[in-house]
């Protein structure tokens, strides 16, 4: 800065201003002459515009689904009948591979949200309640880094443990026990879930769990409460926005989810997703991956406005009263 | 309070499992990394730095980083702007309907992914957009961009608004006012978004699928790919360039906005 002064020289008082405020007067005057004041009003539309264009390129995708949704394929082309008509949406409802494929993926995702909050409450109670800030600091790592990990090297990390030659198995042999295949089973894509969205859940939990405040706890123990009354009449109730949050964004994560069944799976346990992919791109029949996608579009966005009713919009939307705490 | 133990030896023991739980993958992935046999087995077979050296020498994997590494520097590049002002709007102005431009702007989180993926190929395909690479950047941006707005709201809703219109009683015009004092206020929200949607992009995986094709594949693809074959351990060489990227962020993360941020109630 001070070697840009030193060139400026005999500007007068205006060559003191920093060459970084000089650009800004600058740009400020450029603003004032395209978004004058009178236009103040429209600043927040404004400042909206490129995030609703770039979402908008979404809302535009799934009109291209829907209206593909509504061909039939022409098996003698094998191309999108370009008449219209509603034969896939009936197809899908009438087929009994896809309400089974449905049944499976809905089951898992039950048993997966279960299991993940089964895990993720005392992790988050631990992560807020402990007095050791070491401790935190390190609950806090070790959620993060897998966290931040991808679910391609997660399931390969999974595989690597589970396979025929895997961590599992010559520990089972150590101690004697024939080796068990949980690769390529339902099984295995639970399991592979469950650590998926654990962190998630953890995430979500973490500051709802925050907003208890620890006095409450301790009152009720005072009073003469077990810690188990106190946790069952105390903590869960004053946890259950947090836990709806949490549940809901584990349980519609797992229904659409590809890449679990898909590498864990290994072909054998597909979920909705994946008979999506599969109708698009080994079917070749887009028009009925496309209307199952819509129907798994609605039952996610069915579960989302559940949830919206049961704990507030706040909690889960970008709320200006509340923070966000939203589906990731 | 003897019956009290019986709960806290409970969570310490789920804690404890969850550890293990959360880190087997990883621990798993570095220990294969570095074995000197042609599998993956268990013990491994010695110690070697081969599998390193096979990826650096294989030109798919370099190339497929290289681009992974673009896609996600186009997303971040987007979503800093788009996503920051959106955050701003929504937490600062009364907006009318401010309910339904929530709505809105959650869509990609309401959308499943692959939905979300395919109805963008679709959309790609029409404007003859497959087969280039920043499209596949922007495709990241759209899916991700709540992270981003989610990442800046959180630090919006303690901005005093006070501060602002001091500035402007100080004479600052608009743009003076935004510059040094709102972007300063939100820059830990910034900095949070910004690395989420980098290293969500660098790990994409489903929508990229959708959109790239043998010349384009982007590195979580071109793994994919691999795993379906045989499980060798060059990927799990590659997989620890992943987990040393995910230390490196969380490592940024702790010293730019602190992780205990996290865990703020809301």
């Amino acid at each position: 800065m001070k070697s840009c002064r030193a060139d400026i020289g005999a500007g007068g008082g205006r060559a003191d201003r920093p060459v970084g405020l000089r650009l800004l007067d600058l740009a400020e005057r450029l603003r004032a002459g395209l978004f004058p004041a009178r236009f103040s009003v429209w600043t927040p539309y404004l400042y909206l515009l490129p995030a609703t264009l770039i979402t908008g390129i979404l809302a535009i995708g799934l009109v291209e689904m829907a209206e593909t949704s509504l061909h039939v394929l022409n098996r003698a082309t094998f191309r999108l009948d370009p008449a219209y008509t509603t034969a896939n949406y009936t197809a899908v409802f009438a087929k009994p591979v896809y309400l089974h494929i449905m049944l499976k993926t809905g089951l898992a995702a039950l048993l997966v949200t279960g299991f993940t909050l089964l895990l993720a409450f005392p992790y988050a109670y631990h992560l807020v309640r402990t007095p050791h800030h070491r401790l935190r600091r390190f609950l806090l790592i070790a959620l993060f880094l897998p966290f931040l990990l991808g679910q391609v090297i997660r399931a390969y990390g999974w595989l690597i443990v589970l396979g025929k030659q895997g961590l599992l198995n010559a520990a089972l042999e150590l101690i004697g026990l024939g080796p068990v295949s949980l690769i390529y089973t339902y099984s295995g894509v639970v399991l592979g879930l469950v650590q998926y969205m654990l962190p998630f859940a953890v995430l979500l939990l973490a500051p709802a769990l925050t907003a208890i405040p620890h006095e409450v706890e301790l009152a009720s123990h005072s009073l003469g409460a077990t810690p188990w009354r106190t946790f069952r009449h105390i903590v869960l109730p004053l946890a259950r926005p947090g836990l709806v949050a949490a549940g809901v964004v584990v349980f519609t994560l797992t229904v659409t989810d590809f890449a679990m069944p898909e590498i864990m799976g290994g072909g054998a346990n597909d979920f909705i997703a994946n008979a999506i992919y599969d109708a698009f791109f080994q079917l070749s029949d887009a028009g009925m991956g496309a209307a199952l996608g819509i129907v798994l579009t609605v039952f996610a966005s069915l579960i989302v406005a559940v949830a919206f009713l049961l704990v507030g919009v706040a909690a889960l939307g970008h709320g200006a009263q509340q923070k966000p705490r939203v589906r990731p | 309070m003897r019956r009290g133990r019986g709960l806290e030896r409970l969570i310490v023991a789920t804690v404890a499992f969850d550890l293990l739980f959360l880190a087997l993958p990883t621990l798993v992935i570095i220990l294969a990394s570095f074995t000197a046999g042609r599998i993956v087995a268990f013990p491994p077979e010695g110690f070697s730095l081969r599998w390193y050296q096979a990826i650096l020498e294989k030109r798919a994997f370099v190339d497929a980083f290289a681009r992974s590494a673009y896609v996600a520097t186009v997303c971040t590049l987007i979503s800093l702007p788009a996503g920051t002002l959106a955050a701003l709007a929504l937490a600062r102005w009364r907006l009318r309907h401010a309910l339904a431009w929530q709505l809105y702007l959650l869509l990609p989180f309401t959308i499943p992914l692959v939905v979300s993926g395919l109805g963008m190929m679709l959309l790609f395909g029409r404007m003859g957009l497959l087969g280039m690479l920043w499209p596949v950047g922007l495709a990241l941006t759209v899916i991700n961009l709540p992270f981003m707005i989610w990442g800046v709201a959180a630090c919006v809703n303690r901005l005093d608004p006070d501060l602002e219109n001091a500035a402007a009683n100080l004479g600052a015009p608009p743009l003076h006012a935004f510059v040094t004092v709102t972007l300063p206020a939100v820059m830990p929200g910034i900095v949070t978004g910004g690395l989420l949607m980098f290293i969500l992009a660098f790990n994409e995986f489903i929508v990229s699928l959708m959109l790239v094709d043998a010349r384009t594949v982007t590195l979580p693809v071109l793994m994919y790919n691999s795993i379906r074959s045989t499980i060798t351990p060059d990927l799990a060489a590659l997989s620890v360039i992943y987990i040393l990227v995910a230390a490196v962020t969380v490592w940024l993360l702790d010293r730019l906005v602190g992780l205990e941020t996290f865990l703020r109630s809301r």
